[in-house]
């Protein structure tokens, strides 16, 4: 079931992706636990995770970029430590936020993706390119110029994918990405997913969306629960939310 | 005003870089502080509503993005008329309109990107003294712009909450709820802004 993937590819349609090591890790925030001792080695291309609401799914995402820190234990992206070594993963993670209003911090869209190249010091000569190739691949360079707060859920969603794929990275977290789109966005956002290279971590309650996916783990309380195919896990889920 | 931010043009404004511009309103703003004669002042201004107009914005999208302002404007003028001294009226007003026009055409033909870039710019120097941090302040004035529809729409959205609840408009009613979701989506950016690498690389190109 485990695979490598390499980390260098010139060809855009091969498979990008890094190793995800979670060992023994447990953290606490607002003073309960949301993660109790979470060991697990993430290498697949499609890896669903799926849990009740404050189960912990979202912390387990935000704790690979390094956003949260475990109280306990080490998360290592690629060998590098997710909170030590923060700006390394995030130059090769990107995390989609559930609400992309959250995470577009610039006024127009050709902007707001130019800022991702900029942080992670990308010459200027390539902004405009980079920016453009993206918007394009996503079928949104009629956004390029478009204000931000004049565009609709789905736009925004694209928008915030957007950011993140500009800056070219091996594995993509997605934060419950559909759970804001109407039926036509969350299509389109199921086969853009299924066409990215890059691997790919979802936390969502979609459960079809996970159903072709190489691995599901089930969270509850913090812990997983169940690590597996995704017909299994998903019945795990079903069975244990009744 | 936020609607006609940064718009796409090719206007001699349009052109001008935004270092130039911002220079130009500074050093104008100036100068319209010392001049004290009422007839050049109301030419200024309307020079200004010129330039203003030659962005392509439209005279109503103009008068609507300024009339909070130019109502206060009017308010400040009347104010002076009425405690008897109308020559200082006679500045005051031509001297704000001017401002006012001058400013909205510099950020109607500037993108945001550029306003932060010479905004980080100008400050580089009070960063070099280790006064203080140019982009994260570039950061906050992006970031002013780009959430203040944000928070108008956030502040619809709990009025009419409230309004299909039956509650009247009540300022309290409003603040609180308002409040309270601001700080619950600042904390959500900031962790955006986090995972999307800022502050920058300092060994960047850029």
């Amino acid at each position: 079931m485990e695979r490598q993937w390499p980390t260098e590819t010139t060809d855009t349609t091969a498979p990008i992706g890094q190793t995800i090591v979670f060992a023994d890790v447990s953290v606490v925030r607002d003073g309960a636990i949301a993660l109790r001792r979470v060991s697990a080695t993430l290498t697949e291309r499609r890896i669903g995770v799926v849990g009740l609401n404050g189960s912990g799914k979202s912390t387990l995402l935000k704790a690979i970029v390094g956003l949260v820190a475990p109280s306990e234990g080490t998360i290592a992206v690629d060998g590098r430590d997710a909170v030590t070594e923060a700006r390394a993963v995030r130059a090769t993670t990107g995390l989609l936020f559930q609400n992309p209003d959250s995470q577009i911090v610039f006024p127009i869209v050709g902007d707001d993706l130019a800022f991702g190249l900029k942080n992670h010091g990308v010459a200027r000569a390539e902004v405009g390119d980079r920016v453009a190739t993206t918007l394009e691949r996503l079928g949104i360079a009629r956004l390029a110029e478009r204000r931000i707060h004049e565009l609709s859920g789905g736009e925004k969603q694209l928008v915030a994918l957007a950011g993140l794929l500009v800056i070219e990275p091996k594995t993509l977290l997605f934060d419950e990405p559909t759970s804001q789109l109407d039926l036509k966005n969350r299509n389109r956002l199921r086969g853009l997913l299924a066409d990215l290279p890059q691997q790919a971590i979802v936390a969502s309650h979609d459960l079809e969306l996970l159903a072709d996916f190489d691995r599901v783990l089930v969270i509850e309380a913090g812990r997983i629960v169940f690590d597996g195919e995704p017909a299994a896990a998903i019945a795990t889920h079903i069975e244990r939310s009744a | 005003m936020i609607d006609g931010l940064g718009s796409t043009g090719t206007t001699p404004l349009h052109r001008l870089p935004a270092g130039v511009k911002l220079a130009g309103l500074a050093v104008i703003a100036t100068v319209l502080f010392v001049v004290r004669e009422p007839m050049v002042l109301t030419a200024v201004a309307a020079a200004a509503i010129a330039v203003a107009l030659s962005t392509g914005r439209g005279v109503a999208a103009t008068a609507r993005d300024l009339a909070l302002p130019l109502g206060l404007v009017a308010a400040i003028g009347a104010v002076e008329w009425g405690l008897g001294d109308g020559e200082v009226a006679a500045c005051v007003v031509p001297r704000l309109v001017a401002l006012l026009f001058l400013a909205h055409a510099v950020t109607l033909t500037t993108s945001t990107a550029e306003l932060a870039e010479t905004f980080e710019a100008g400050l580089a120097p009070f960063e070099r003294l280790g006064l203080i941090d140019a982009g994260r302040a570039a950061l906050t004035l992006t970031l002013a712009i780009r959430f203040v529809p944000l928070i108008v729409e956030e502040a619809r959205e709990i009025r009419e909450a409230q309004a299909a609840r039956g509650l009247s408009i009540r300022p309290t009613a409003l603040i609180v709820p308002l409040v309270v979701r601001v700080l619950v989506r600042a904390e959500e950016v900031a962790d955006a802004i986090d995972a999307r690498g800022f502050p920058p690389n300092k060994n960047s190109n850029m």
